[in-house]
């Protein structure tokens, strides 16, 4: 089955995950199932009840990605009160007991479709809506089910761009926890789904001549017996189980070996508390209490990350790295914001607008709130007084009809816009900040190098060769450009 | 990939000082890398990447004056002039803090001038022409004549001579030359503002946010129902480092990528002018078989995959894609076995909005009659092809991007990011990503206002207003909503913002700390939405406002950090009201 994550087609299909979008940051991951296997005693069927209304699955199924879909009216009160299996097959003469135990029967997978009734059709609701996304490797992150800390978007794409992750290239994870960076690292290297006889010998068509693409995979090792399982069905539900591989295994002292063989890695990420003590294993050549065989790809450099909350963490890594012939050794951590984006509104037109605050915009509005509010107060007649000793009334005046008309056409335009166009954008950081993820620690190591291959290599590419008289551009473009024209010039001279 | 250095291939280099350069080995020519030497080019083809070399001064018996610095060694050097050895950690890091019997070395009694290097400029100079040891000797000699050597502490030392070994050890490390490396190499040593300033960390968000991928190898019988994967819409104005990106997610940025054997055989919808296409290949193999079936091109044609493609829009003439050369691919003579000859597909923004007035995509060729043909020069015929050929391959890019369908929007833009949005963003399926990037963050934010909550509604209100009038005043209402609203606010959900920066670490024992300084400049932000498809008949949004508002209000004053926030409109509760 194609995985929905990679190439989702045009429509929803059954037996697929899919994501129900409610709104920003709320989007309730689920397979589209006509039928329910959890027999929740819905007459429609599955149906996913949201915070904006009942989905029944019929009304999902079938239908282009990206489509707003409306709520049903789903009777989400009475199944309770109700005998727990469909009424449709229980015939009025049953017993309670029997239904208890006939619904023990139904909850086994064996029930073929053909027994099952027909959902009822769905009817509209009043109100209520989503929008039906295919997943993402990004929107599956923010909606998983946690079940270890997550490395989230901003780390993984740095980290899978760090690590060189191509189609077609080899990916160890180490630490699969929640799945976010193997759904994303899995989506970096896809490249096609393997056919059942290419999945069975990988390894020797790696080493066949042929030109036949290799494939990109993701082995993924996981030491909590429990999460391997779950990651597994994860995998099946997802279409991913041919381009990822879960293997429950610690590696420390078990390595990265698949069967014995080598996985030929190109990248490495480890998410774990000691990474140093699984960094014996990946190694070029064997060394003492490392797998037997190098499970790194022989003929190009290997990437790795590995991702540690604490710094001791990291700076014992960064240690054994070093001592392993590890280079371009480099520890960084990722800053990522999340900007809030809305309009900020402020005027003292803004009474009983959501969100805005009454306060005066502008020191003209505060003026003219000033004067309209003293009009007729106490410091009246003695504040006349000094302007009329101080200034012409006459200028007065015309200010104080300024200021009125100023405010009078300010809120004719405010009355005029548009809400969606009052007040003015702003951005701030948003309120949940991630002020520390994990220090990441990249390295490479190179191919080996032995001095067999450097003979070869000078045997075809001869060292001291070299045939350019000039051993390099002295002269500039231009240069050369004028000093040939010089020459022309010389030339055309002498014919002359 | 990248296995071992190929001849005529770019390549990255790293200098000791930190700085990279890119150099090109061609057999048999002499590669300069200014104060730190030169050496022939032939000493690094066919080697790994990532090895250091070090330029010696002596050939061996072979003539090579390459000498690989093993990992061990580079190492070595840098834990002892760090003083950060394994042995001799535990000592120093008693030094640095005082707590042993002797007494604690300061820089109390460093005088801050330069009289302390007894060495004049001139003697360096000289030094630098004669002495050998790829540069160790010099370093050893200004260690030397450093008179207040024996007063720094052991930490300042190996900070000096780490910064005397930057500037005269003769090495460098050949790195592969990949869009990673590119992006820092414009961003350190050339003009940062041709790539936007675009930093690795925005290349990664993009890429990811964008859901860019590899299109897959599905089998022609299945592509054939649904269509083809992982098309993706591109707007470049960084010289094609977006494109370079993209591509490289997507598997067909480097020519040993190799061709994608299974998409290419995918057929071509038959509708399409690409028989035509096909058409005048046969044409030009065979005159006189109109209406024959094409036969399969001797050689491939550009711009002809169905999927795993990037359709690059333009806003000049020819697109800016100069960046591509460091890949093998020159977009004004393309090599035919770089798999971006028929996976990247250029149409300019007239074409996509109004193909009827462009110059090419209107004027088809005239085709002369089978004899005034076959009387022509070879050299008119062949002219009147490339002509005709051109015609029609444009016609069927423009033709299959108006199509749309596409799986994603990517922008690196300097215009306008909504009019952008106005044309493209229609053209994607449901459920795309659009992620639109800018290195300030005012085009951005100006972007979500235009997909704002209560633009939405009002957009949504007025239309149907629109659809209930008669259908004189609906073209007019029609016309004057899309004055109002430059974007169909309705088609983007979940519109948001972001930024990352990637702070770099000195890892040392005892002298573990961020870097001191780094790169300023634009932050560069990022915009993503999904597309979504609006349903045709009115839906009512549920949720009641008053209700949820107190809940609201009730929430932020016992947890205001777990506010739930919707762009345009921050605090409500309620599902946005259609």
């Amino acid at each position: 089955m194609p995985s929905p994550f990679f190439t989702p087609g045009t429509r929803s299909q059954a037996d697929q995950v899919a994501l129900l979008h409610l709104r920003r940051d709320q989007t309730i991951p689920t397979v589209l199932q006509i039928h329910d296997d959890k027999n929740l005693g819905y007459d429609e069927g599955k149906v996913t009840n949201t915070r904006f209304g009942s989905f029944p699955h019929s009304t999902l199924l079938g239908q282009p990605w990206g489509s707003q879909i409306a709520a049903s009216k789903v009777d989400t009160g009475s199944r309770g009160r109700r005998p727990p299996t469909q009424t449709q097959t229980s015939t009025p003469t049953e017993t309670q007991t029997q239904t208890q135990l006939k619904r023990k029967a139904e909850d086994s997978p064996t029930v073929t479709d053909d027994a099952r009734p027909t959902p009822k059709a769905a009817v509209a609701a009043a109100s209520g809506y989503l929008h039906l996304l295919y997943p993402t490797p990004e929107s599956w992150t923010a909606s998983l089910p946690h079940r270890t800390q997550v490395v989230y978007t901003p780390d993984y794409s740095y980290i899978l761009h760090r690590l060189r992750a191509r189609p077609g290239c080899t990916i160890l994870e180490a630490g699969a926890g929640s799945g976010s960076f193997t759904h994303a690292a899995a989506r970096a290297v896809f490249n096609g789904y393997p056919s059942s006889e290419e999945s069975l010998d990988e390894d020797q068509q790696q080493q066949q001549p042929s030109k036949k693409r290799r494939l990109g995979k993701v082995c993924s090792f996981e030491f909590h017996a429990q999460r391997v399982e779950r990651v597994r069905d994860e995998l099946v539900q997802h279409g991913l189980q041919g381009v990822v591989h879960a293997t429950h295994r610690d590696v420390y002292g078990d390595g990265f070996l698949l069967d014995g063989a080598s996985p030929h890695a190109n990248a490495i990420f480890l998410d774990l508390p000691a990474p140093w003590l699984a960094l014996k294993h990946l190694t070029r050549r064997p060394v003492e209490g490392g797998n037997p065989v190098s499970p790194l790809d022989p003929s190009t450099p290997v990437y790795i990350c590995t991702f540690s909350p604490c710094l001791e963490q990291a700076q014992k890594t960064i240690s054994t790295l070093r001592q392993l012939g590890w280079v371009a050794i480099e520890m960084v951590e990722v800053q990522h914001r999340r900007l809030e984006i809305r309009r900020e509104r402020y005027g003292l037109d803004a009474r009983g607008v959501r969100g805005a605050v009454v306060f005066p915009k502008s020191v003209d509005e505060a003026i003219g709130k000033l004067r309209a509010s003293d009009r007729g107060g106490r410091f009246r007649n003695h504040k006349d007084d000094s302007i009329d000793t101080e200034t012409p009334p006459a200028v007065n005046t015309t200010t104080i009809t300024a200021n009125t008309t100023t405010t009078t056409t300010t809120t004719i335009t405010t009355q005029n816009t548009p809400v969606y166009n009052l007040g003015r954008v702003v951005h701030r950081t948003e309120a949940d900040l991630k002020t520390h993820t994990s220090y990441l620690v990249f390295a490479v190591l190179p191919r080996e190098w032995s001095e067999a291959d450097e003979a070869k290599c000078r045997a075809k590419w001869p060292s001291s060769c070299v045939v350019d008289s000039k051993p390099f551009p002295a002269k500039s473009k231009k240069q050369l450009k004028r000093e040939e024209k010089a020459k022309r010039d010389e030339e055309r001279r002498k014919n002359e | 990939m990248h296995s071992y250095i190929r001849p005529n291939d770019y390549v990255g280099v790293r200098l000791p000082s930190e700085g990279t350069r890119i150099i090109r080995p061609v057999p048999n020519t002499t590669v300069s890398l200014g104060k730190y030497g030169s050496f022939p080019a032939n000493q690094i083809i066919g080697r790994p990447y990532h090895l250091t070399f070090e330029i010696t001064e002596t050939p061996d018996e072979d003539g090579n004056i390459l000498r690989v610095v093993s990992a061990a060694e580079l190492h070595a050097e840098s834990l002892i002039s760090d003083g950060s050895g394994e042995a001799d950690g535990e000592g120093e890091e008693l030094e640095m803090y005082g707590d042993g019997d002797a007494p604690m070395r300061t820089n109390r009694e460093i005088v801050d001038d330069s009289s302390t290097q007894k060495m004049t400029l001139e003697e360096i100079e000289a030094l630098k022409k004669e002495a050998g040891g790829a540069g160790r000797e010099i370093i050893a000699k200004l260690l030397e004549s450093h008179t207040a050597l024996d007063q720094k502490t052991a930490f300042s030392l190996a900070k000096y001579t780490l910064r005397k070994r930057k500037k005269y050890m003769r090495r460098f490390t050949p790195i592969p030359l990949d869009v990673g490396f590119l992006t820092n190499y414009m961003l350190g040593e050339k003009d940062a503002a041709k790539i936007m300033e675009l930093r690795d960390e925005a290349i990664g968000l993009i890429g990811c946010w964008g859901n860019v991928h590899h299109g897959g190898n599905t089998p022609i019988e299945d592509a054939m129902g649904s269509r083809p994967n992982s098309r993706y819409f591109v707007v470049d104005e960084t010289g094609g480092l977006i494109v370079a990106a993209m591509a490289e997610r997507m598997g067909i940025l480097f020519s040993e990528d190799g061709d994608d054997e299974a998409t290419s055989t995918v057929p071509e919808p038959s509708q399409h002018p690409a028989n035509e296409d096909g058409q005048t290949e046969a044409d030009q193999t065979e005159p006189g078989a109109e209406d024959s079936v094409p036969s399969r091109s001797p050689h491939q044609q550009p711009m002809s995959a169905s999927g795993n493609t990037i359709t690059l829009l333009h806003a000049h003439t020819r697109p800016n894609l100069s960046l591509l050369k460091y890949f093998g691919f020159d977009y004004d003579n393309p090599d035919e076995s770089h798999p971006l000859f028929k996976h990247l597909k250029t149409v300019s923004w007239l074409q996509l909005v109004d193909p009827s007035t462009d110059p090419i995509y209107s004027n088809e060729p005239e085709e002369p009659s089978q004899e005034t043909l076959s009387t022509m020069k070879a050299s008119k015929r062949n002219a009147f092809y490339r002509k005709r050929n051109r015609w029609a391959r444009t016609r069927n890019v423009v033709d299959e991007a108006r199509a749309g369908g596409f799986d994603g929007l990517i922008v690196a833009s300097l215009m306008e990011p909504a009019t952008i949005m106005k044309y493209a963003v229609p053209l994607l399926t449901g459920s795309a990503s659009v992620v639109a990037f800018s290195p300030t963050v005012e085009p951005l934010s100006e972007l979500v206002d235009l997909y704002s909550t209560h633009r939405k509604t009002a957009f949504i209100t007025q239309k149907r207003q629109i659809r209930e009038q008669d259908e004189e005043d609906q073209v007019q209402g029609l016309a004057e909503l899309e004055a109002e609203f430059i974007v169909d606010p309705s088609l983007l959900v979940a519109a948001s913002v972001q930024t990352s920066r990637v702070r770099s670490w000195q890892v040392l024992p005892g002298r573990t700390h961020p870097l001191m300084s780094s790169r300023g400049g634009p932050e560069g932000y990022i915009f993503h939405a999904i597309r979504v498809l609006p349903a045709q008949d009115h839906i009512q949004a549920a949720g009641n406002q008053s209700r949820k508002r107190r809940k609201v209000s009730q929430k932020e004053t016992t947890a205001p950090a777990t506010t739930a926030t919707d762009s345009g409109d921050a605090n409500t509760d309620i599902q946005m009201r259609l």
